[in-house]
């Protein structure tokens, strides 16, 4: 798996590319924990490069949605590509994450401005 | 006779260095455990070269930067230098000892510890440690030859013997830590395997209205699936879950959860209110942040009222007694220990004589092959088309051999849990 992020204004985009297994998500774990501690307010996870999530993966997003969450901020996934999507779908996950089509979408949900504008 | 009292002298100093040596093998030989060998080796280090301090620094390969070990005033750790930094970070790129007659005057030495700690550095000699296969393993610093105004030729030869000593000495230490952590995590692996097995139920129940089987096949690393049964009159509960995570966390969330359902079925009248009650328990005291999907069914064997409730679990399969094969309908719910207010779901359908029910853990369709292929629905749902009039023990049975023959040598990385049931009616 590779990770990296790029940053918009406030708003951090991490952005995983690969697998998310039992192996790598502890990886990603360490990533996401090590951005999360300080002030960060606006977090994006860019999926559109993942093609396959496990269950160890969808704890990391929990944990880093109610870590940030705890501390007033906000996370949103872009960019599921349908099976992605149907493994949050089945796993109950859609009502718990806010998901956006794409990351400019993800992007535009977290500083307010209008999707597409 | 100048000449020979120096020559006498010489080899009186060359016996005395082998037997330091010597004494200092011995020494190293002892310590196995490398906390312990890192203070032998600096205050060896300090008693071998008649100096005033010594400082051991462990070069790690990933950051390519030194970190101070052990030394007498700082705490280890507390620094890292990169390569070709300092005197210690030149030692270590150059491979080379490096003999300073002249702290101050070296434009290469760092006077920051000097004034963190009040000691005067005056001279160092530093050298090299590496493994008998020539990998750097650290860099060993002496201050202030006793007596004298710097070290000798003589002392970074014997130094650099030492550092050789030390280097294989640490090499075999690091080796016995990492076999040692890696028994540590066998051992845990092994009682989350005990945990987990011991929570399964011994029997299946028996009543001649049904013909039941069910099997988990627990992954080397990855644990926490769960299946278990229940009798209560002419109901039969059933349930298959699936804990996030691996080891004793989720080995020990797997057995809380089994608990749970085992307490709940006995005091709830559904399989919403049971999951409910569960799922309150669970997000309860959860830092770990695990979470379980399960599948909760309850069928009266009488009538073949089949009800149930999904938090978040693959959808069973519904296997008709005319062969075809269709997905239970079934909302998602919501994986378990997430929300303790969520609202789970009863929903129901009516078995027919004949009918069998198959429920299975993502450890079946998300097993992958070499190509990292995944196994998937479809090939499971193919599988299952073929199982008309089969027993449960022969439905298991030929979904786990279809899933062997797909995964061939690739290595079972979670937790293959299958469940199924038969509905004879009579």
């Amino acid at each position: 798996m590779n990770l990296s992020d790029e940053r918009r204004g406030d708003v951090l985009i991490v952005r995983p590319e690969g697998r998310i297994d039992t192996n790598t998500s502890e990886e990603l774990e360490r990533w996401l924990m090590s951005r999360i501690d300080g002030s960060l307010k606006r977090l994006v996870v860019d999926m559109s490069g993942i093609d396959y999530i496990s269950s160890a993966g969808l704890r990391v997003l929990l944990m880093t949605v109610k870590k940030l969450r705890g501390s007033g901020g906000q996370l949103v996934l872009g960019g599921l590509n349908p099976s992605v999507r149907q493994i949050f779908e089945l796993a109950g996950f859609l009502s718990i994450f806010a998901v956006e089509a794409d990351v400019d979408r993800a992007v535009a949900k977290l500083t307010g401005a209008a999707a597409g504008a | 006779m100048d000449g020979a009292r120096e020559g006498r002298s010489q080899e009186a100093s060359l016996v005395r260095n082998l037997n330091s040596l010597l004494e200092v093998s011995k020494a190293l030989g002892g310590e196995a455990r490398l906390d312990s060998l890192l203070g032998v080796i600096v205050g060896k280090a300090t008693e071998v070269m008649d100096a005033e301090r010594s400082s051991l620094f462990i070069f790690d390969e990933a950051s390519q930067t030194l970190s101070i070990r052990m030394s007498e005033d700082v705490a280890q750790g507390q620094i890292r230098i990169p390569l070709g930094v300092g005197i210690a970070g030149h030692v270590a790129k150059t491979r080379e000892p490096l003999n300073v007659p002249d702290a101050y005057a070296d434009p290469r030495f760092n006077p920051k510890f000097d004034r963190d700690t009040g000691f005067r550095t005056r001279s160092i000699l530093c050298a090299p440690a590496l493994t008998n296969t020539g990998k750097l393993i650290g860099v060993i610093q002496v201050l202030n030859k006793a007596g004298h105004a710097a070290f000798t030729p003589e002392d970074e030869r014997l130094l650099l013997a030492f550092a050789s000593i030390a280097g294989i000495a640490l090499d075999r230490a690091r080796l016995v830590e990492a076999f040692l952590e890696k028994e540590k995590i066998e051992s845990s692996l092994r009682l989350a395997h005990d945990i987990q097995m011991g929570m399964l139920p011994k029997h299946f129940p028996q009543r001649p209205e049904i013909d039941l089987f069910a099997t988990l096949r627990p992954a080397k690393t990855v644990g926490g699936d769960l299946y278990d049964f229940r009798l209560d009159g002419d109901r039969l509960w059933f349930v298959v879950g699936d804990v996030s995570g691996k080891g004793v966390p989720a080995a020990l969330f797997m057995a809380v959860t089994k608990v749970l359902f085992g307490v709940s079925v006995e005091v709830e009248s559904s399989p919403a209110a049971v999951m409910s009650r569960v799922n309150r328990a669970l997000c309860r005291e959860n830092e770990h942040f695990l979470f379980v999907s399960a599948f909760l069914g309850r069928l009266d064997v009488r009538t073949g009222e089949l009800e149930y409730a999904n938090a978040g679990h693959n959808l069973p399969y519904r296997l008709r007694g005319d062969g075809s094969v269709s997905t239970l309908p079934a909302s998602p719910g919501l994986v378990m220990g997430v929300n303790d207010e969520f609202v789970y779901q009863t929903e129901s359908t009516r078995l027919e004589a004949g009918d069998g029910i198959f429920l299975f853990t993502d450890g079946v369709t998300e097993a992958i092959d070499t190509q990292n292929e995944l196994f998937s629905e479809a090939r499971l749902e193919a599988c299952l088309e073929r199982v008309k009039g089969w027993s449960p023990v022969e439905i298991v049975a030929g979904a786990l051999h279809a899933l062997d023959d797909f995964v061939g040598e690739a290595a079972q990385f979670d937790d293959i849990t299958a469940l199924a049931i038969r509905y004879r009616a009579d």
